[in-house]
């Protein structure tokens, strides 16, 4: 029996910090000293006997009952009563540790999959990206659907965790019959509109609506006829005016779209750096029902709307006047000569980067052809279809459906589609009609919806259509496309090498953007930085959109490194960062001079390689205020080494930092208070050394050289000198960042090899990692240590991997 | 003026309080229809992490959420100043908790606010909320069984779901988040003819027959574990057979014709008070044009690590997260810091109260027909017990209010949920773990 928990623990082990213990010799002489007399073999007070109670909670649901219960009343303090003696603090924590790990332990082995993952259904960027290649229209499908629940291990493409509701299906219902609305056409090709302006349309007194566009001024196009639907494309002629050569390049963003009588606000259509003097066209698109349209019958019709900005933002505060009013003569209607009118005007402001814009125009809907490419795709040509039309709608059914459901399709299923089909056609006696109805009938069938891989017994190899869709909904949050069909069908997706080279071929695709920015941002917990409010009070020149800057440039940071099959030793250290305008001036790098992202190499010693000192690490995990170590501490246990501390037990006094005295304290000296704590120092000894060592970054990731702390009234602050010298567990002692980084390449280069394999393996399988997947896993690790960690390279071996290739 | 029934004036809906206050607010400007006399609401509101609670007389008990005596004569702390001018529309209740709730983990009761059960172990089980208990027999009344709102959205993860509601079998319901999404899926106009959204409705119910057909022949197909997880896609599959069968019923009463002026809803969370206030001005119109009679609102889940609702008193210049406040509530100024985010959500309420009170529903006021739950589960950070709740309106239906009653920790909270439940007509004797009714809420 203790053999066979002992196998749980040692699973267990990377949730806990330090060495499991051992029933026999550390925890029943506790319960002996302190529970027995009244929950033993002489006494059993409120019927709770411990000594004999069973520990194999596997199997045991009574025993599991009672020790719940013994680990509330130990974590609450309930239990010994007051007036027996006392454990001390270690000791209870002792105890406590124990019974939680058994309780973790039991969970996963229940829930266990033994490796063989749960049915999965198509998330929100799956759902979205597969229907963009299966109807070839990029258009938004999932703006209703709710959002996704995040697995235990941080993954939102987790089959356990991903559930589904009758909400969720009614909106992906309404989602697909909108779309085959845009891709079945009838009828004849919509008559096409055109509009072309060289001046901002403008309104009396407003100075604001204007060609020339700096910190402020719009210019606004009304667009006097305009199609309700379609593709359309936006043209904008402009040329940049710089205060200085080598200065920041403007960027101009177009928002489109206004409804009046429900106050629709406008949808940003795009925005793009305008990064030359001389004039160039810039082009957007869009698909008109994406936004909000006027009515035609409104009274005060205006048209279609469209304004163009300036964001750019130089980071200086705008001047104090930004407009004035003049005189202007204008003609006086109904008499002769002029008149003076007041009139509103900005007033130059020669140090900001200008737009000039010369000229707009419209056009929509665009279409290659008609019927458009994606309704021929489906409707294809064919003589068929006059000889006989039921036959050709069965070919069509045929074609769609195994492109939906990722598989050549049986003719029972056909059937059961045809026999709609015709149902429909019956009652309404059109082809296109009933066409979208049926096809709108496959796209919420099980078999689109959810990644099926129909179970055995026991564990078997993927077959060859199920191997391109792990590597397509792997690599591209999508479908497999044509290619991995074709491979399918030959049956050459069983080949290792066949495996490999797909990899390569699908990581050079655009859509394996997917990939890296669902991977990066999971991995690495991007949306961290939505979750945190930045005081304006500490930091009265954040800018907001900084936020996403940082989220992308990781984003670009993991991009980078995958494509060029860099070693993923990068992500602790490398010499180089990606970096957009705005982000290198906050860290007060210089280098980029757009909102694009580049590689900048960096000095020896820089503070910006790696993912660690990134804005959007730092960023989420502090208090908007200050660095919060126990929080960065607890991301590089969990993202970087898999070996997350245990949650902290219910009603643990949080860090004391509303205690007056100690809250004027640097954060180093409360969290020194915390660990004299002694119930908490058991676990915070192991885990805030790692977060100090990052006190160097304040908490939008700038480096700092002292820490500003408010106290009373709203301009009080008192400052600390930075400390960020740390022992970390082992006795290592490391200086800053930079040790940091050393220390983890030195020693914890196998740990990290692992935690990533484990990663990618998750993600890639869409379930979490079990204990019996721990060999493929440390396989994976020990393999890609001796090819250098390279990111490409590792991924190529995930795919040939054991667990990726079975179910 | 137009001669749909159900038509608001443009200035019904003034953005900010003051002012409109003093204007009559949504007046309809024709008659509701006769079935919404004698209509029974209900709202559930929650808050995560608890309240202010200190000793009486202790440095910042001001702040404390209980008033320091029980009774008709209690006084209103700090924090609930706003909810003064309607004090004779609801009572404070304490000393009420889920049994099964006292042994789950610090935060892990949102889920069970309105089911009382017990989540632990492996299995995570909930049981279905009381709020949808009354959706599945009256909501047929009305065009939706209910409006589940919540600022995350969704249904997050057990034990931090973003959801109050959950429907049989205890599957969470998830929340809608964005106020134009609800604002259209509540008075939107669908597109096309009659004819079409007819049409469109009975292809979608022969659809639904084959589905579930060839579903049920996959299942088979399927491992042990897959059929578990799929029997959630043909349940949702049923769920849409009977919205589908609803909207055939109401397809020839068209959707009530609400102005979205004044509402603003594009609010997100970046912008706490406009967002709380405009979802409180949705369930006022869901309940005032009939829409629905069942709504729940999770202010925010006790998903400190990922809820984006955490930062809200940041974002109003709290200081802290909302963690963060709970955390630090019962050492130094932490009382006043809690005590002023508990003040806000209260101001919020109050107005939300207010307007439910100048709403006339044809007979009397939205407020007296409409019982309103709101609070917490619990007390302080990580503490299952002595909930801080708070039940309003419903005059009409026998609520005696006023009064501030305490239950000392001994009953359970399905007693107050019974309770209130049996006053809306909704056959709930048994819930949870409910032993009886709680007589001093009624007159």
């Amino acid at each position: 029996m203790f053999r066979y928990l002992y196998i749980f623990c040692l699973f267990t082990a990377a949730h806990v910090i330090g060495a499991s213990p051992d029933y026999k010799t550390d925890i029943q002489p506790l319960f002996q000293k302190y529970c027995y007399d009244c929950h033993g073999a002489n006494k059993q007070k409120g019927k709770v006997r411990l000594d004999n109670l069973p520990t194999n909670l596997l199997k045991d649901n009574r025993a599991t009952e009672t020790w719940h219960d013994a680990l509330d009343v130990l974590n609450k303090g309930e239990m010994p009563p007051e007036d027996e003696s006392q454990p001390t603090a270690a000791e209870r924590a002792t105890l406590t540790h124990w019974l939680q790990q058994q309780f973790d332990a039991m969970i996963a082995a229940k829930r266990s999959t033994a490796g063989r993952g749960v049915i999965r259904r198509l998330n929100r960027e799956e759902y979205q990206n597969t229907m963009r290649d299966l109807l070839g229209i990029d258009m938004n499908y999932v703006a209703k659907l709710p959002p996704e629940s995040l697995s235990p291990d941080g993954f939102r493409n987790n089959g356990a965790s991903l559930g589904m509701s009758g909400l969720q299906l009614e909106y992906m219902l309404e989602s697909a019959r909108n779309a085959l609305k845009q891709v079945i056409m009838t009828g004849e090709a919509p008559e096409k509109y055109r509009f072309q302006t060289k001046e901002s349309s403008n309104d009396k007194n407003k100075g604001y609506f204007t060609n020339r566009l700096g910190r402020v001024g719009t210019f606004v196009g009304k667009i006097t006829d305009f199609p309700d639907e379609g593709p359309f494309i936006i043209r904008v002629k402009a040329r940049a005016e710089l205060p200085s050569p080598g200065a920041v390049w403007p960027r101009m963003q177009l928002r489109f779209g206004y409804r009046a009588d429900t106050q629709t606000p406008s949808e940003i259509l795009g925005a793009i750096d305008i990064d030359s003097e001389e004039s160039k066209i810039y082009e957007f698109r869009g698909r008109m029902e994406a936004f909000p349209l006027q009515t035609r019958t409104q009274s005060k019709y205006p048209g279609q709307l469209v304004w163009i900005t300036n964001v750019y933002d130089n980071g200086k505060p705008a001047p104090k006047q930004q407009f004035k009013t003049v005189e202007v003569e204008v003609d006086a209607p109904g008499k002769k000569g002029t008149r003076k009118q007041k009139k509103k005007v900005v007033v130059p402001d020669p140090e900001y980067a200008h737009i000039i814009v010369e000229s707009f125009e419209f056009d929509g809907p665009i279409f290659d052809q008609w019927p458009p490419k994606p309704h021929r795709d489906i409707l294809f040509d064919s003589p068929l279809r006059s000889q006989n039309e039921d036959r050709y709608v069965y070919e069509v059914l045929d074609r769609f459906m195994s492109r939906a459901y990722r598989r050549p399709v049986k003719e029972s299923e056909v059937s059961l589609m045809h026999q709609f089909y015709q149902k429909v056609y019956r009652q309404h006696g059109k082809l296109e009609d009933a066409i979208r109805d049926t096809l709108a009938m496959v796209l919420i069938s099980p078999d689109f919806l959810f990644l099926v891989e129909p179970g055995g017994k026991s564990k078997r190899l993927l077959t060859d259509y199920e191997r391109a869709s792990r590597l397509s909904y792997f690599l591209w949050s999508s479908m497999p496309d044509q290619e991995l069909f074709n491979l399918a069908a030959k049956g050459a997706l069983q080949q290792p090498e066949t495996l490999k080279k797909e990899v390569r071929r699908m990581l050079a695709d655009p859509r394996a953007n997917a990939f890296i920015e669902q991977f990066s941002t999971q991995w690495f917990d991007l949306d961290g930085v939505d979750r945190v409010a930045i005081n304006p009070n500490y930091y009265p020149d954040f800018d907001l959109s900084l936020k996403s800057d940082m989220r992308n440039e990781t984003i670009a940071f993991f991009g980078e490194v995958l494509k060029k099959n860099l070693s993923a030793r990068c992500f602790i250290d490398a010499d180089f960062a990606m970096l957009n305008e705005p982000l290198a001036r906050h860290y007060g790098l210089s280098g980029p001079r757009t909102r694009n992202f580049e590689r900048v190499t960096l000095e020896p010693g820089s503070h910006r390689g790696g993912v660690v000192s990134q804005g959007s690490i730092l960023l989420s995990n502090s208090t908007g205020e200050d660095s919060h170590p126990i929080k960065r501490a607890v991301w590089i246990l969990e993202r970087l080494l898999h070996d997350p501390p245990s949650p902290p037990p219910p009603d643990v006094p949080a860090l004391d930092s509303d205690n007056a005295d100690i809250s004027k304290l640097p954060i180093l000296e409360q969290l020194e208070a915390h660990r004299e704590n002694e119930s908490c120092a058991n676990c915070h000894k192991g885990i805030d050394p790692w977060g100090i060592t990052l006190e160097q970054f304040d908490a939008v990731g700038r480096i700092r050289t002292e820490i500003k702390r408010q106290t009373a009234g709203k301009n009080k602050y008192v400052t600390h000198p930075v400390i960020a010298t740390a022992k970390l567990p082992g006795g290592h002692s490391v200086e800053g960042l930079n040790g940091l980084k050393d220390y983890l390449l030195q020693h914890k280069e196998l740990p990290f090899a692992h935690a990533l394999a484990n990663k990618l393996l998750s993600y890639a399988t869409g379930r979490s990692m079990e204990i019996v997947d721990e060999p493929a896993i440390k396989n994976l690790a020990t393999e890609a240590l001796e090819h250098d960690l390279r990111l490409r390279d590792f991924i190529e071996a995930i795919v040939v991997s054991e667990p990726f290739l079975t179910k | 003026m137009k001669n749909a029934s159900w038509h608001f004036n443009r200035r019904t809906f003034l953005r900010g309080t003051g002012v409109s206050l003093a204007l009559p607010l949504l007046e309809c400007m024709g008659a509701p229809p006769a079935n919404t006399k004698r209509a029974k609401r209900f709202c559930g509101i929650y808050f995560p992490y608890g309240i202010v609670s200190r000793k009486p007389g202790e440095e910042q008990s001001e702040w404390n959420w209980f008033p320091d005596k029980a009774g008709s004569d209690y006084i209103l702390h700090k924090s609930h100043t706003a909810l003064e001018p309607l004090r004779d529309q609801f009572t404070m209740i304490g000393g009420l908790s889920h049994p099964a709730g006292r042994t789950m983990g610090g935060h892990d009761t949102a889920d069970i606010w309105l089911t009382g059960a017990k989540l632990k172990g492996n299995r995570l089980q909930n049981q279905m909320s009381i709020d949808q208990l009354m959706a599945q027999q009256i909501g047929d009344l009305t065009r939706y069984r209910s409006l589940v709102i919540s600022t995350d959205g969704g249904v997050g993860e057990p034990t931090r779901s973003s959801t109050l509601s959950f429907g049989r079998g205890g599957q969470p319901i998830p929340a809608l988040n964005k106020p134009q999404q609800i604002f259209d899926r509540l008075f939107g106009v669908a597109p096309g003819s009659m004819l079409d959204q007819r049409r469109q409705l009975e292809n979608s119910g022969s659809m639904i027959d084959l589905i579930l057909e060839h579903s049920k022949s996959m299942r088979g197909k399927l491992g042990k574990q897959d059929q578990q997880k799929f029997d959630e896609y043909l349940s949702s599959v049923r769920q849409i057979e009977q919205s589908v069968e609803r909207s055939q019923a109401w397809l020839d009463i068209p959707k009530p014709n609400v102005e979205a002026t004044g509402l603003t809803l594009e609010a997100d969370d970046s912008t706490p008070e406009t967002l709380i206030q405009t979802m409180y001005d949705l369930i006022l119109l869901a309940f005032q044009t009939d829409s629905t009679r069942v709504a729940t609102y999770q202010l925010g889940n006790m998903n400190g690590a990922t809820s984006i609702a955490g930062k809200f008193p940041s974002l109003l210049g709290l200081g802290k997260n909302m963690h963060g406040l709970a955390h630090g509530a019962r050492k130094g100024p932490g009382g006043e810091q809690l005590g002023k985010w508990q003040q806000f959500l209260n101001t919020q309420f109050a107005r939300f109260l207010t307007r439910l009170q100048e709403t006339s529903d044809g007979e009397g006021t939205l407020l007296d027909s409409t019982v309103v739950l709101y609070g917490s589960s619990n007390h302080h950070t990580h503490q299952n017990l002595n909930y801080p709740l708070l039940l309003a309106g419903g005059e009409r239906l026998g609520f005696r209010h006023g009064h501030y009653v305490n239950y000392d920790n001994k009953v359970p909270m399905a007693n107050l949920l019974t309770t209130a439940f049996n006053k809306l007509d909704v056959q709930c004797n048994g819930f949870a773990d409910s032993t009886g009714d709680l007589p001093e809420l009624l007159i």
